[in-house]
């Protein structure tokens, strides 16, 4: 795939290099980028704050989620009462929410983590819900019957039966989390891999947007790898 | 024989007309802006068809995705600002033919009610803050020269980059102090937020130019219909200082149109603050004496280093590789097309 | 204590009233918060504000068009960008799930973009569509393709291996085995897959237009934005919410119909 990239842009200049880098302008760009920097700032440095970011963002929206969609999953009561505001809020894209972010929040972090939020909050619901309901009716009867106390229900039964489905829901908040990222940092970032992106688009440098595009797909990998890591170890009875 | 004359006349008229297809030409602008309402005016005084041309529009929000699109061949011609245009021409042989308006007073930094006569009593207290601004634009080159003036350098403040429209929103809830805008941003966040214009690029002594582009391919195939485009264009703006009223009233619904809904004051002001160049005028201002550079070039490579030094790019665009008066000498030669963009009416 | 017949749905009236209260809760919220002055006004507009310029949109048009002729033609880019994604995705990930060769080369790539938002490639759409609608239509493909490949894989790899036996004894090639037993089977998995991928197309619309546009719904949001108009932004907001909600209702009546 390198041998055709290499081929259709340098060698035979099939591909107009001002549309789509050659190999060679995506590695100066890299090394601008790991060494000098770009943007303000270098590689790791942009990599180390949008990681920080979505983390931030995960975090938040998994911990308010979670325990809603579980809840909703639950009790018909809860669900009905949540449901229509869960439902306004659902359809609205992350990035809808920039302009309201900005004024409410300004151009820290907050407004960032903010849109970020949006995005992973909703799959993280949506799949606790449906972790719940999968859970099967008799193992829920079988532990009323032992006289269990509701936060044993919670803790023992109710959490690992969801689990498949939960982290199902964690994966794609991580993911939206991600593919945010670069939408939350046009509210003006420091250093960030979206900030690399938006800069390169502003100079019109399709390498280094090519590095960004590179960098964000590289730590995103990364981190679902991790998370499937705990995925794997927190329920080691399920084979992955 | 009066009859005869007549048909003849009227056969002659006939095919003249027909044999006059009007030429399609790709046109390319900023909407609400005082540089481009040049082209609403030709298009509602039907001046494109007097010279032959039906033109084809495609706007932009900013200069940057204009000039992307440029790769594509998406336009032929348009106006952009100076910025873009550099960049323009360090990317994609984007040509400079000629000038829209003279714009330092409509690029400038602004600062949010409560602190800006602070900084205007203390420039040097802008150290250490964050202005935020577009990259890559005019308004970025008015703010860089202002901080220049007030003896700062880049690295004294932290520069956050994001659209206009974000940049008004930040500091209209006060969540950014300084900002720099191009008009007719300036006049909404005035206007609406009671902002103040601390220093607009002309009071830090930067010209910032407009530029009437034209891909370096279209050129060469069209060289005609480029000539009168600029015609079009000359005549457009006459006619607007002719008859300032009336193209208030235009500038009025064109901005409408492009989401912008200013004071009449703040649109008169935008005549006021902006020179523009006639015919004579333009070919004075990019006139190269015998080996040397015109005025033109002085302004853009001074951009060009800005934005060198910003790391947009390596090297200067040589001026004389992109800017040309070529076209321009066209116009001036034919005395058609002369006389077409003299016309004040 | 509550939860013994927790699985038992709730009687319908009882739904309506506390669907009634939670989104009564919800506006009311919304409107203290507004008046309150925790947030300036203008940034936080009340409920009835904000309905009031969205009906002034669909009557006024805002920078050249009504509301409606706004979500018009920001549908019109959608349908043909989640068209596209899916002529394509969905050949592609049924190919993909009966060649393991072209699995093992696509896949590598497929998952490295897949974390690249949609809104990142709009530098390349400008620079290689320019203005035409090439470029909208990239970045909604851009979402709305994976979800397209990735259920049509998975319909097409976990259809049950005695219904490819079957017809490979009786002598199909690989063009029939696709056609004829791998696409039928992963008719459900493809459907859900519609659904998700019609909801991440309709979200990248959005991003593609707060950059490159001159008419849509985020064309509008962007421009009340510039005008320090949160009504405006935030009436963008609801009709963007209303029209996915739309787009999913209808596939959902799909899935629930080739679910029969």
């Amino acid at each position: 795939m390198l041998a055709a990239w290499y081929l259709t842009t340098t060698a035979t200049g099939f591909i107009d290099p001002a549309r789509f880098p050659a190999p060679d302008e995506s590695w100066d760009a890299l090394r601008q980028i790991v060494f000098a920097g770009y943007a303000d700032a270098r590689l790791h440095e942009h990599i180390l704050h949008s990681t920080e970011l979505v983390l931030m963002g995960f975090v938040a929206a998994v911990s308010v989620g979670l325990p809603l969609g579980l809840a909703m999953g639950w009790s018909r009561t809860a669900e009905a009462l949540i449901n229509p505001a869960f439902l306004l809020i659902r359809p609205i894209p992350p990035l809808a929410w920039i302009p309201l972010a900005i004024v409410w929040l300004g151009l820290g972090d907050g407004a960032k983590v903010l849109v970020i939020w949006f995005a992973a909050f909703v799959p993280s619901v949506i799949n606790s819900y449906a972790g719940v309901r999968a859970i099967e009716p008799h193992m829920i009867e079988a532990a009323r019957m032992l006289g269990v106390s509701r936060w044993m229900l919670v803790r023992e039964v109710l959490v690992p039966g969801a689990l498949p489905l939960i982290f199902t829901g964690l994966r794609l908040s991580l993911q939206a989390c991600w593919t945010t990222l670069v939408a939350g940092e046009l509210i003006g970032a420091i250093a960030g891999l979206g900030r690399v992106l938006q800069q390169g688009a502003l100079d019109i440098f399709p390498a280094m947007i090519l590095v960004g595009m590179a960098g964000v797909a590289l730590c995103g990998g990364l981190m679902t790898g991790a998370l499937g890591w705990i995925e794997s170890r927190a329920m080691p009875w399920r084979r992955a | 024989m009066k009859r005869i004359a007549f048909a003849v006349a009227f056969a002659a008229a006939a095919t003249g007309a027909s044999a006059q297809q009007p030429v399609e030409i790709k046109v390319s602008y900023q909407p609400a802006l005082y540089w481009s309402l040049p082209f609403h005016i030709a298009s509602e005084k039907g001046w494109w068809a007097e010279l032959g041309l039906r033109p084809v529009f495609s706007t932009f929000p900013a200069g940057v995705p204009q000039i992307a699109a440029s790769a594509a061949k998406s336009w032929d011609v348009g106006g952009t600002g100076s910025v873009p245009a550099v960049l323009g021409a360090a990317r994609y042989k984007l040509m400079t033919i000629g000038i829209t308006n003279d714009e330092s007073h409509g690029n400038a930094l602004l600062a949010t009610a409560a602190k800006a006569d602070a900084f205007m009593r203390n420039p040097a207290s802008m150290k250490g803050q964050t202005i935020v601004l577009t990259s890559n634009s005019t308004g970025d080159y008015a703010v860089q020269s202002c901080l220049a003036k007030a003896g700062l350098k880049k690295a004294d403040v932290t520069i956050k980059s994001m659209g206009q429209a974000e940049i008004i929103s930040a500091m209209s809830s006060s969540n950014a102090d300084l900002g720099g805008l191009w008009a007719p941003n300036i006049y909404t966040l005035e206007e609406k937020a009671g902002a103040k214009l601390i220093c607009s690029g002309k009071d830090a002594g930067a010209i910032v130019p407009g530029a009437i582009v034209v891909r370096a391919e279209y050129a060469k195939e069209q060289p005609q219909n480029v000539a009168r485009f600029l015609a079009i264009y000359l005549r457009a703006q006459k006619w607007s200082m002719a008859h300032r009223s009336e193209a208030i009233a235009m500038m009025k619904k064109f901005y409408e149109q492009g989401g912008v809904s200013i004071s009449e004051a703040s649109m008169h002001k935008e005549f006021d603050t902006r020179p523009v160049y006639d015919l004579a005028g333009q070919l004075k201002i990019m006139h190269r004496p015998a080996g040397g550079a015109s005025e033109v070039d002085g302004w853009m490579t001074k951009i060009g280093e800005f934005m060198q030094a910003s790391g947009t790019f390596a090297q200067v665009p040589a001026a004389s590789g992109y800017i040309t008066d070529e076209y321009l000498r066209m116009v001036e030669r034919d005395p058609k097309l002369k006389e077409f963009a003299n016309r004040a009416n | 204590m509550a939860g013994a017949a927790y699985r038992l749905p709730l009687p319908r009236a009882r739904v309506l009233v506390l669907s009634a209260i939670g989104i009564a809760g919800f506006f009311g919220a919304w409107t203290l918060v507004a008046l309150s002055g925790l947030v300036q006004p203008q940034f936080l507009p009340t409920p009835l504000a904000v309905l009031d310029k969205f009906v002034d949109l669909t009557r006024q048009p805002f920078v050249g068009y009504t509301l409606q002729q706004h979500l018009l033609s920001s549908m019109g880019r959608f349908g043909a960008g989640f068209g596209l994604a899916v002529a394509i995705g969905i050949p592609l990930g049924l190919l993909m799930g009966w060649f393991r060769r072209l699995d093992a080369i696509v896949t590598p790539l497929f998952d490295a973009l897949r974390f690249v938002a949609p809104i990142a490639w709009v530098p390349f759409a400008a620079l290689w569509f320019g203005t035409g609608i090439g470029g909208p239509v990239l970045i909604i493909f851009s979402g709305a393709f994976p979800p397209c490949v990735i259920n049509a894989y998975r319909g097409a790899k976990f259809v049950e291996p005695r219904f490819i036996e079957a017809a490979r004894t009786l002598g199909a090639g690989h063009l029939r085995i696709i056609t004829e037993v791998l696409l039928p089977a992963s008719v459900p998995s493809i459907v859900a897959g519609l659904r998700v991928s019609a909801g991440l197309g309709w979200q990248s619309l959005v991003g593609a237009e707060l950059i490159v546009a001159s008419s849509g719904i985020g064309y509008l949001m962007v421009k009340g934005q510039s005008n320090i108009s949160t009504t405006i932004v935030m009436s963008g907001m609801i009709a963007i919410g209303i029209v996915g909600v739309a787009i999913d209702v209808a596939l959902r009546a799909l899935e629930a119909r080739v679910a029969r």
